[in-house]
């Protein structure tokens, strides 16, 4: 149950994909894996891809929003993508609105988001 | 028609039990028919919900369906143990959840949800089994898939302990390899350190050889010389001797011109021998076969016979040959013959080396306990080269130099004088800087105090009394070789005023004696202030055995008349010994 969800690297970007119901454990054991990805590779974004996460609860909230803070300081932009209809809806309605958690509709979206401000930032140099 | 229907119950005590529940309610949401959106609200309550009772002692869930007043879905929550639930927690449900009842009291509560479901009330009960049959199946599916993984985990811990071990083991192998390396190393360091040891011992048996055979070389040379040297005496003799009466023959036979190279020859002669006689006694010393043999010997004397013979010796009227004076000289016991021939030695080496100034003899005592006597030969000549000085007292070895010239030679007269002050028991030292002369110490053990010198070998007055006129007379020349005047008494009477009287050195007493007898003078003697440092000693007709010793305490000794004699006498006096044929 202890499983570890897997960690892809496409180019500058890391991409998360939860392909299973998330319990506490592998939530925060993918904190971790990823806080240590994201240095390894230097990553400048993070993709977590929830499409097949059906319960999002406030634990789980909360983790996806410390995820997002730790890579920011870290020097990575985090897009969570995927996000079913009935999780926004519960998310709202738990009153929880992932706050500092960039959101997109999906895998394409969100590695566009990241592309751009990647672009933007090499501008800015 | 029932009014509820279990569906199904489950506690909550680990975290995984929370995912299980918030799977659970899905199920029972999802069969009962609820809509996707209350499927997850239901199962995100459950969730807030479970993860907020974990730590209580009992919680559990119940889910059941209900008729009336319409069909709902009822999930009852309850626990015990525990505090109550956090606000935040309480208030997520209500979010999530339309209709929440709640009891909380102070260690327990409840919380009920309800959910109405579009199941015909007509068909209530078959509807509720139809439910309770796919649920049964649904969540049995879903238990066997945990039970499935959690023993997939415990083959995974199981594969992880038996890696650990294997682990353990091959670290345990390396620990072994590298301990029958450490032994190896060890091995051959000690079998290393054993040959260096053969090593060094066969080096030590090599050592001791080599030490032999160089103490046989020694002795063979020694041989040699003290055989080549006797071997050529005699043929020299026979030259000094002939060329002598070739010297003496008329001078009608002899021309002035010959008779000249006769006297060369025999003086050349002479020269020859003095050399080979200097070799035969270092090879005599060396050979051990020269035996010191000590007696007192009157230093002032042998220095004065020295200066007889070295006085022509002095080369050049420009040197002062400087002996000491002969009063007050040290006395020395030791062989006289060895020390003259060191200090001719000495003193002819160095009138040998000196052009100008002076060579002098000292005589000193020194040493801790005044124990040494030493003398010194000291030269203003031409000295010795301190890099030289060591080598000297080698056989045959001689300074280089132009100062050599004309001047015969061994190089045996230093080895020589050292070898024999050894045998003496003293030392030869050197002292010396080129240009400004050498000053050779010999240095001789001193006598043992009390010996000799100091003691004199006679009392001015000595006292005896004894009643027996023939002994005395027989005894009387015996006393007058110890002392210059002797007091004869008959009795021991008046003795005490005699030595008060004359001042008596020495007392001797009989002890048989008609008024006052030898143990009461003793006594009188030893209690009396003035007398008790003169030495007494009692000479007795009777066995010594007889004596009472305990009240002779104060005598210096306590001899028998029959064996007395004047060397016993002089020791018990404390006198020095005597020197026998003097008189």
């Amino acid at each position: 149950m202890s499983d570890r969800v897997p960690i892809l690297r496409i180019g500058e970007n890391l991409l998360v994909s939860i392909q299973i119901d998330l319990d506490d454990q592998t939530v925060m054991n993918l904190q971790e894996d990823l806080a240590a990805q994201v240095v390894k590779y230097g990553a400048r974004g993070v993709v977590i891809d929830i499409t097949a996460a059906e319960i999002v609860d406030s634990f789980v909230g909360r983790m996806l929003s410390t995820i997002a803070s730790v890579s920011r300081l870290l020097d990575a932009e985090t897009v969570v993508v995927g996000m079913r209809p009935a999780v926004a809806i519960t998310l709202v309605e738990l009153g929880l609105s992932l706050g500092g958690v960039r959101t997109a509709l999906n895998l394409e979206q969100g590695l566009a988001i990241l592309a751009k401000r990647a672009s933007a930032g090499a501008a800015g140099r | 028609m029932t009014g509820a229907v279990q569906l199904l119950a489950t506690g909550i005590s680990a975290e995984q039990d929370v995912f299980a529940l918030r799977r659970d309610g899905r199920a029972v949401a999802e069969i009962v028919g609820l809509d996707p959106q209350d499927q997850i609200r239901l199962a995100t309550a459950l969730s807030e919900f479970g993860r907020d009772r974990i730590g209580c002692a009992d919680a559990t869930c119940r889910f059941s369906l209900r008729a009336e007043p319409a069909a709902i879905l009822e999930v009852a929550l309850r626990w015990s143990g525990g505090p109550a639930p956090a606000a935040e927690t309480l208030l997520s449900m209500r979010r999530l959840v339309r209709e929440l009842d709640q009891e909380i009291g102070c260690r327990r509560g409840r919380i009920i949800l309800r959910y109405p479901v579009a199941v015909p009330l007509e068909d209530f009960a078959a509807a509720a089994e139809r439910v309770t049959e796919a649920l049964s199946m649904g969540v049995a599916a879903s238990r066997e898939e945990d039970l499935r993984a959690q023993t997939r985990d415990l083959i995974v811990a199981l594969e992880e302990a038996r890696a650990h071990g294997e682990e353990l083991k091959l670290l345990n192998e390396e620990l072994e390899q590298t301990n029958s390396g450490v032994m190896a190393l060890y091995a051959e360091l000690s079998s290393e350190l054993e040959q260096t040891n053969i090593g060094v011992v066969a080096l030590h048996a090599e050592l001791e050889d080599k030490t032999r055979r160089l103490r046989e070389a020694s002795e063979a040379k020694t041989r040699f010389w003290a055989n080549v040297s006797h071997e050529l005496r005699g043929p020299l003799n026979s030259v000094i001797g002939l060329s002598r009466l070739l010297a003496d023959a008329p001078p009608e036979e002899l021309g002035e011109a010959q008779r000249q190279q006769v006297e060369l020859i025999a003086s050349s002669g002479a020269t020859l021998r003095t050399l080979v006689d200097e070799l035969l006694d270092v090879a005599k010393a060396e050979a051990g076969q020269l035996i010191p043999q000590p007696a007192p010997v009157d230093l002032g004397l042998l220095l004065a016979e020295l200066e007889a013979v070295m006085r022509p010796a002095v080369p050049n009227p420009g040197v002062a040959l400087v002996f000491p004076e002969p009063a007050g000289l040290p006395a020395l016991v030791t062989d006289e013959t060895m020390l003259t021939r060191i200090l001719r030695n000495l003193v002819g080496n160095s009138l040998k080396f000196t052009e100008s100034g002076h060579v002098r003899i000292e005589v000193a005592v020194s040493g801790s306990d005044r124990d040494r006597i030493e003398i010194g030969v000291e030269d203003t000549g031409i000295g010795i080269p301190e890099q030289e000085q060591a080598r000297i007292f080698e056989e045959f070895y001689q300074v280089r130099g132009p100062h050599q010239r004309g001047k015969a030679g061994t190089g045996l007269g230093l080895p020589y004088a050292r070898r024999l002050a050894e045998l003496l028991g003293g030392s030869l030292t050197l002292e010396s800087a080129p240009g400004r002369g050498t000053r050779m110490t010999v240095s001789l053990p001193a006598p043992a105090a009390g010996a000799a010198a100091d003691t004199p070998a006679t009392v001015p007055c000595l006292v005896c009394a004894d009643d027996d006129p023939a002994f005395a007379a027989v005894f009387r020349p015996t006393l007058t070789r110890l002392a210059e005047r002797v007091i004869e008494l008959r009795d021991g009477a008046d003795l005490l005023a005699t030595v008060r009287r004359e001042g008596a050195d020495a007392v001797v007493v009989d002890l048989d004696m008609p008024i006052v007898d030898g143990y009461e003078a003793v006594r009188l003697l030893a209690e009396s202030e003035d007398l008790a440092a003169v030495p007494v000693v009692v000479v007795t007709g009777f066995a010594l055995a007889d004596v009472d010793m305990a009240r002779l305490g104060h005598a210096r000794a306590v001899l028998a008349k029959e064996s007395v004699d004047a060397s016993r006498l002089a020791r018990a006096l404390g006198l020095a010994p005597l020197d026998e044929g003097a008189s």
